[in-house]
Order: structure tokens, then C-alpha cells, then sequence
């Protein structure tokens, strides 16, 4: 290798002029994009390791809700939001079980269940879903004010309709019909809207009818 | 060695670029794929509806409401513009949670997978899973086991996600408790009906209103375009009826053929079943043998005696009564080791003590009848049927084409293919495209669209040769056209006058009933004849009411009674209603009905929360339609 000729040599220390200036920041270039790539995909493959452990609690919780064992879908919620809270299946979990322990009468856990999705789901569907049921076991407990309060604030347009019917169901056990009745012709209107932006399935004409029932039933045109 | 370099510096260059652009458009692979090429009908989100897709569903629908219907389900009813798009929308939902599913990497474990595979009924054999039908069904459906599993565990993802939405919906009791007190009130109602009739003869109709009124609605009087058609049916049944079958034909047929109509040897018992089951102890079971053994011996000395023995002891519920008596059978009827003891007896013979599943069997034969082969006179006319369908089936393939192309090619007259294929020229009556009673064979729909086209009424052309049926094809062409005609006003001015009457009378029973509601409401007298009063609950259903009526007699106010309401239902009159009292019957604390309405909307509440979850889903990923791509899909 001993025999370049001049122009070689030339080329060789214009080479070396260019990486003295530029090397690190290739090298450096370099091991970012590799750390990136590789970061990356260990993270896919890492949440979905979690996701595939989460799936079979979920499971398990499915089952246990199916025999209305309170108990069991207490455990594997629990179990479901302590160790795999960052997977979709924990507000899922979270969800199907408060519907157990609900009707089994712990209001407790179920409030607790809900409240958690509130605040830590990631997907806005599953925490306004959570919000309109927590509303409902406090509706329960008449703790009026919390319920108008959860309430308050708007949903996404697909839930507003149920929202505002929870509303003047609340507002009647409070003994406002006027105010209640606002709340139903509300829901209507926000059926409408919904109905007008998505297009609706055929829930949404049952929906209507209640709604219309329970506007009559207040007193309402 | 850098001269190389230098001198194809283009091709450095290209090649740099190659690089650069694989990793800049590192993931653009798939947003190009998704681009969309035309004709998709739907992207949701990014993922595309193809006219693949489309198609895939409609055949599966078409499946699905074949096994419904059966033969009376006709594939037009999915050819509208509605029930395409109806089937859009369930694959756009489909779609939807698919993709959130992804999203959220739900996923289904190997074990899961495992169970559920191996609990589906149709993979079974005697209740366990069995690894040749699932590999004959994975064949027969033309699926790849990975595939089938890929689209298995994508299918139980989505169906999570169905739970977790719509199944974990529930309604508090308040809630549940409100509705229950609304639907259980009760009010008393009496009735007045302001009748249109007693009206009529003070409504005037004026000529010049009913020329107004047909002038306007022209489209009702007018009777559609009709046609009266000849046509051609070649079928195979009418094939059948050309073809002829020789003896000599039939009776090859019958040697070749002669296992088919071959019936079994069948054998007629009689037998006495001291039962004991299969598992049961050794004691019990030697105990059972002991006395089958003693009434062997009792039978073996009266043979005569069997029938009599056999109602005393028999535990078989099926035969006792009959003496035993289990009539004729053939082989493959009884369990095996009862069968083989039947086929090897004589007749009259009576077996020693046999153990079934059942227990202990003492048989006797008590008759048999042969292996028969029919002799050729008596199935010759089965025979005949049968190479007769044979043959026609054949020769209707045959003849299709040249059928086909004959009408096509001389296109102004059915007899040449008449003549050829000896047909029947028929003729229909009248018929328009919806009232197709006159049509005889012809009212299908391709059919009906081909003779109402130009082409077969203006140049008077053969339709071409469409099937109806199987094995059926019908060419058709126009004899005589009648086209869509105004009927005049002298035959529908009475009609016309009569209508406009009926409304005016109605427009006034109304305007009489609103001012007497008015009276009503004012608390004055209206001098109306009241129907008995009468208590309706608002859930109880319609009770003889329309549903607007229930509607407003419980949307009334309640405050002072009585309370007044009216509409004016169509065809009847006015009706005003007179509420005279309201109960609210009052729900216990621990009523079970509340418990169960609380289900009930539970379930609606499910179904509500879905759209609602769908519709939010919609929104999120964004779906856009082609609608000319959506028409043009079939």
C-alpha cells in the first residue's frame, strides 16, 4: 500500500481534513439513529409483552363478571391497574368490573373502580364513559351536587345526549322539573347534533323515545 | 481506486440517494399504500375499503340469508343503493374497532386462542377437539391454519373491546326508579270525536279546484308504460320430454348399477335387558348377570314364554310392553356387540346372555328377510327418470350457447330458434315494469329491465338469452308497446272530487275540535258527548290508542283537572280527551321490578354506549366515502 501516487495521497489527506471536522457528528448521528431504532422497537415489543400479560387478566376478569363473583373481578381489576396500568386493558378492566361490584352493592369499589379511568385512561371515549357511570352510583348515594358538578363538564358530542339526560334525571329526584325539563329538551337537541355529524345506529331511536317519555312525564312540550 | 468513484460520480450519487430516501421515507411504504387507488369505496382512518372487501361481505350477506330464506331469498334485495350502504356502514364499524383494537394492542394469548378453537362444535368428535376436522374445515373454507388464527385472535380482540364498552354498562336505580314511577301512571280519560262526516255536505268543490288539483298531480294518474311480449324457454325439464331412453339403455344401466338399489339384509329380534350400567360395581354387575342367567334357563325351557318373560323383566322402556319386540333392522342399527349376536342367530334361535353398554341381553330372532335386489320392472320408471334428467342436464349444456347465440344473431324474430330447438312460441298479456302479474315467466327482474330498453321496443329486438332458474334459460321480445299514458280528467274527476271534499271536511272537524279545546281549556262548556271514562297506564302499550294520542293524553299538564288535550287523527276526525284523574302509584324500596327495568335499560344503555363509542371512534380516525365508488361496487 505503499505506492499511492500524488494524486491519491491528496485525496487521502482531504479525506482525513473532512473527518477531522465532521467525525463526531457522524459517529454521533450514527449512534443516535441506531439508539433510536433500537429504543423504539424494544418499547413495541415491551408493551406488547404487557399487553399480552394484561389480556389474560382481562380474561380472567371477563369470567369472573360472567359469574357475577364479585370478588375474583375485584382481584384481577385491581391487579389489572396496579401491574399493567399503562395497557389499554386497564380502564377496560376498570369498567367491566365496576359493573359487578355495583350490582353487588359495593359502591365503594365501583366509585373508586370509575374514578380511576377518569383520571388515568388514556383514550377520552373510556373517561367520559366512566364519568357518566360514576355519576350514576353518586346519583345513588343523592349526592346531588357531585353528580351536577361530574356532569358539568361537556363530554365528547357522542356522550353530551346521555349526559344531559343523567342531568334532569338528577335534576327530577331534586324536585326542579322546569329545570329538569330543560335538561331533556337539551339532550334531544344534542341527539340531533350527534346524529347530524356521525349518523347513529338504531340505539339512538330507542334513546329518543325515552328521552321524549321522560320530557312528557316532567311536564314538558 | 477513488478514479472509480469519481468517474461514475452519477452513479454514487444514485445510489446516496437510494439510501437517503429508504430511511426518510422510513414508514411513507405504507402511507403510499394507503394513498388509495381509485375505485376504493372507503378509507377509515388509514386503512382502505376495496372493492375486494365490499364484494367479500356482500357474498358473505348473500351466504347468511341463504341459509335464513332458503329458496325464497332473492339476491335483488341487496341491489339497492340502501342496502349497499347499509353494508358500508357495518364494514366502516367493523373497520373502526379493528383499528382502535390495533391501536391499543389488545391481543389474545396462545392459551385463549387454544380454548376457543377447540370449543367450537363443529371441530368436535364425541365432544373432544379433534385436530383432523379442523384441519378437513381449514381446507374446505380454502384457509391457511396461521391465517385462520391471525384472523381469529384479531376477531376475540375486537370482541374485548365489545365488552369492556357494552357489556360493562350499567343504570343506577335512581335512574331505573324514575322510569318505573313515569311508566306506571295512570290516568282516567274520556273521549269526544268531532267526525269529518257531519261536515260534508256543507264542503263545495269546484270544478276549477279539482282541474287545479289534477293539473298539479299529473304523476298520480298516470298508468305506466306496458309491454306484451313473446318468448322461449329452453329448459332442462322441457329438454327432459325430447330425449328418449332405450330399453337396452336401461337396462345396462340396471347391471352397472344394480348395488345401488340393492336393499340390506334385516333382521327382526325380540329381546330382554336386565339393566346395568357400564361403570357400574362388580357386584352389582355380577348380581345383574346372575339373574339374566336365571331367566335364561326359565326361557330355554318355555320358549314359548318369551314375550310374557319379557314384559316381567325388561328394562328396556322402548320394547318391554311389546314382549320384547324390536321389529326389523339392518346392520349399523344396535350397538355392536347386540348386533353381532342378531346376525349370527337362526331364526327362532334364542342367545346366550349378552353385556352391552346397556347390560345384559337374552335375544331372540324372531324373523329375516334377505339382501333383496329389485328386479329391473319394478324401478324401470326411477331408472328412466333418472337417465332422462341425465341426459337433458347434457343436452341443455349443449344447447345453451348455440340458444344463445341463435336469439343474438338474428335478432328480429324467435322462430329460427324455435324451430331448432322445438319450442313453443308464448305469448304474455299486458304488464309494466312494477305490475308484473300478466308477465308469466318473464317478471324477473333482468328480464323486465331488458324488454323495457330501446332496444327490444324500438327496434323490436330479441333480449338476449338470461337465466331464470337453474338449468333455464328465457329470450323474450316485444309484440306490442303501450306507452306510459295521462288518464283523462273525466275519468278521474270523481275521484279527485271525493278526495278533496273528505280534506276539506277534516280541515274543518278540526278547526271545530282546536276552538272547542279552546273553550274546554278555558274551563267553559262545549256541549260534547263524552266516551266512558277509562284508566291507561302510559307503559301499558297501545290499549286501543294511537300512539300520538297516548302521547299527548299523558303530556297533558296535570296540575288541574280536568286537563284537556286533542289531535286530529287522519281518517277519523278530531279527538279532544278529557283527563280526569292522575295516580302515581309509588314504587317500594325493594321492588324486584326495579331490579329487573334496571337490567332492561342496562342493556339499552349498552347498545347506546357503543354508537356513542363508535361515533367518537369516527370522528377520531376520520372516514371518508367514495360514493361513486360505492355505486359502481356490485
Amino acid at each position: 500500500m505503499a505506492a499511492f501516487d500524488l494524486e491519491e495521497q491528496e485525496q487521502i489527506s482531504e479525506l482525513k481534513a473532512w473527518w477531522q471536522q465532521y467525525g463526531k457528528l457522524v459517529v454521533t448521528v450514527a449512534v443516535a439513529a441506531v439508539v433510536t431504532v433500537v429504543g423504539f422497537n424494544f418499547w413495541q415489543s415491551y408493551q406488547r409483552r404487557q399487553a399480552g400479560e394484561a389480556s389474560a387478566v382481562f380474561a380472567a376478569l371477563q369470567k369472573a363478571a360472567a359469574e357475577r363473583d364479585a370478588k375474583k373481578a375485584r382481584e384481577a381489576a385491581g391487579e389489572l391497574l396496579g401491574k399493567y396500568g399503562d395497557t389499554a386493558y386497564a380502564a377496560m378492566g376498570a369498567l367491566v368490573s365496576a359493573r359487578i361490584q355495583y350490582e353487588s352493592g359495593d359502591l365503594q369499589t365501583a366509585k373508586a373502580q370509575l374514578q380511576w379511568v377518569v383520571n388515568e385512561a388514556k383514550d377520552a371515549e373510556m373517561r367520559d364513559m366512566a364519568r357518566l357511570r360514576l355519576a350514576g352510583v353518586l346519583l345513588d348515594e343523592k349526592a346531588y351536587d357531585d353528580v351536577l358538578k361530574l356532569l358539568g363538564e361537556e363530554p365528547m358530542a357522542a356522550f353530551a345526549p346521555r349526559y344531559a339526560e343523567l342531568k334532569g334525571d338528577v335534576l327530577m329526584a331534586q324536585g326542579k322539573p322546569t329545570e329538569a325539563r330543560k335538561a331533556y329538551q337539551d339532550a334531544l337537541a344534542k341527539l340531533d347534533a350527534a346524529e347530524r355529524e356521525t349518523g347513529r345506529g338504531q340505539s339512538s331511536s330507542a334513546l329518543r323515545e325515552v328521552l321524549q317519555t321522560k320530557l312528557d312525564a316532567a311536564g314538558g312540550q | 481506486m477513488f478514479d472509480a468513484v469519481r468517474n461514475r460520480k452519477f452513479i454514487v450519487q444514485a445510489v446516496l440517494v437510494v439510501i437517503v430516501l429508504s430511511f426518510a421515507l422510513w414508514g411513507v411504504g405504507d402511507y403510499l399504500r394507503n394513498m388509495g387507488t381509485p375505485g376504493d369505496i372507503a378509507k377509515v382512518g388509514g386503512s382502505r375499503v376495496t372493492q375486494q372487501d365490499m364484494q367479500k361481505a356482500l357474498r358473505e350477506q348473500q351466504e347468511r340469508l341463504r341459509g335464513m330464506f332458503g329458496a325464497g331469498f332473492d339476491p335483488a334485495m341487496l341491489d339497492s343503493p340502501e342496502a349497499r350502504q347499509a353494508l358500508l356502514d357495518t364494514l366502516i364499524r367493523q373497520r373502526l374497532v379493528q383499528l382502535q383494537a390495533q391501536k391499543s394492542h389488545l391481543t389474545v394469548g396462545d392459551e385463549q386462542l387454544r380454548e376457543v378453537i377447540a370449543s367450537i362444535p363443529a371441530l368436535q368428535e364425541e365432544g373432544q377437539f379433534s385436530r383432523e376436522r379442523y384441519e378437513a374445515a381449514l381446507r374446505s373454507q380454502g384457509l391457511t391454519q396461521a391465517g385462520f388464527e391471525a384472523q381469529l385472535r384479531q376477531d376475540l380482540a375486537v370482541q374485548q373491546l365489545l365488552a369492556a364498552v357494552a357489556e360493562s354498562a350499567f343504570v343506577s336505580r335512581s335512574s331505573a326508579e324514575r322510569w318505573m314511577n313515569v311508566l306506571l301512571q295512570e290516568r282516567e280519560v274520556s273521549e269526544a270525536l268531532i267526525k269529518p262526516e257531519q261536515y260534508l255536505a256543507q264542503v263545495k268543490v269546484t270544478t276549477e279546484s279539482v282541474k287545479d288539483y289534477y293539473e298539479k298531480n299529473r304523476k298520480q294518474f298516470e298508468l305506466p308504460e306496458q309491454v306484451r311480449a313473446e318468448y322461449l324457454v329452453l329448459s332442462q325439464d322441457k329438454l327432459a320430454e325430447q330425449v328418449s331412453v332405450s330399453d337396452q339403455e336401461v337396462k345396462e344401466w340396471y347391471e352397472k348399477n344394480a348395488e345401488r338399489y340393492k336393499q340390506a339384509e334385516e333382521r327382526r329380534a325380540s329381546h330382554i335387558l336386565i339393566q346395568v350400567p357400564k361403570d357400574a360395581k362388580e357386584a352389582d354387575v355380577k348380581a345383574a348377570r346372575d339373574k339374566a342367567e336365571e331367566i335364561l334357563k326359565q326361557v330355554r325351557k318355555k320358549p314359548g314364554d318369551f314375550a310374557r318373560l319379557a314384559k316381567e323383566h325388561s328394562r328396556d322402556p322402548g320394547s318391554a310392553a311389546n314382549g320384547g319386540d324390536l321389529g326389523f333392522f339392518g346392520r349399523g342399527a344396535m350397538v355392536k356387540p347386540f348386533e353381532d349376536a342378531v346376525f349370527s342367530l337362526k331364526e327362532g334361535e334364542i342367545s346366550d346372555v349378552v353385556r352391552s353398554d346397556f347390560g345384559f341381553h337374552i335375544i331372540k330372532l324372531t324373523g329375516v328377510r334377505g339382501e333383496k335386489s329389485p328386479k329391473l320392472e319394478e324401478i324401470k320408471p326411477r331408472i328412466v327418470a333418472e337417465l332422462k334428467a341425465e341426459a337433458a342436464a347434457k343436452k341443455f349444456l349443449e344447447n345453451a350457447e348455440a340458444f344463445s347465440n341463435l336469439v343474438y344473431e338474428q335478432p328480429d324474430s324467435l322462430k329460427p330458434a324455435a324451430e331448432k330447438f322445438k319450442l313453443d312460441v308464448q305469448q304474455t298479456g299486458f304488464f309494466s315494469r312494477t305490475d308484473r302479474a300478466a308477465a308469466g315467466p318473464l317478471g324477473n327482474d333482468r328480464v323486465v329491465a331488458a324488454l323495457f330498453s330501446d332496444d327490444a321496443i324500438k327496434n323490436k329486438r330479441n333480449t338476449e338469452a338470461i337465466e331464470i332458474g337453474p338449468n333455464m334459460l328465457v329470450a323474450a321480445r316485444v309484440l306490442e308497446h303501450k306507452p306510459a299514458t295521462l288518464r283523462p280528467l273525466e275519468a278521474v274527476a270523481a275521484e279527485i272530487e271525493a278526495k278533496l271534499k273528505a280534506e276539506e271536511a277534516a280541515k274543518l272537524a278540526q278547526n271545530e275540535g282546536e276552538a272547542k279545546l279552546a273553550q274546554l281549556q278555558k274551563g267553559e262548556q262545549a256541549g260534547l258527548a263524552w266516551s266512558k271514562p277509562r284508566t291507561i297506564r302510559r307503559g301499558g302499550g297501545p290499549q286501543g290508542l294511537p300512539a300520538d294520542a297516548l302521547r299527548i293524553i299523558f303530556r297533558a299538564p296535570a296540575d288541574k283537572l280536568p286537563s284537556y288535550a286533542g289531535l286530529a287523527l287522519p281518517g277519523e276526525g278530531y279527538a279532544i280527551y278529557k283527563i280526569t284523574r292522575v295516580d302515581q302509584p309509588k314504587v317500594a324500596e325493594n321492588d324486584p321490578r326495579v331490579r329487573s327495568q334496571q337490567g332492561q335499560l342496562a342493556q339499552l344503555a349498552g347498545a347506546e354506549d357503543f354508537d356513542a363509542y363508535l361515533a367518537a371512534l369516527k370522528k377520531r380516525y376520520g372516514v371518508e366515502i367514495d360514493k361513486d365508488a360505492l355505486a359502481a361496487a356490485k
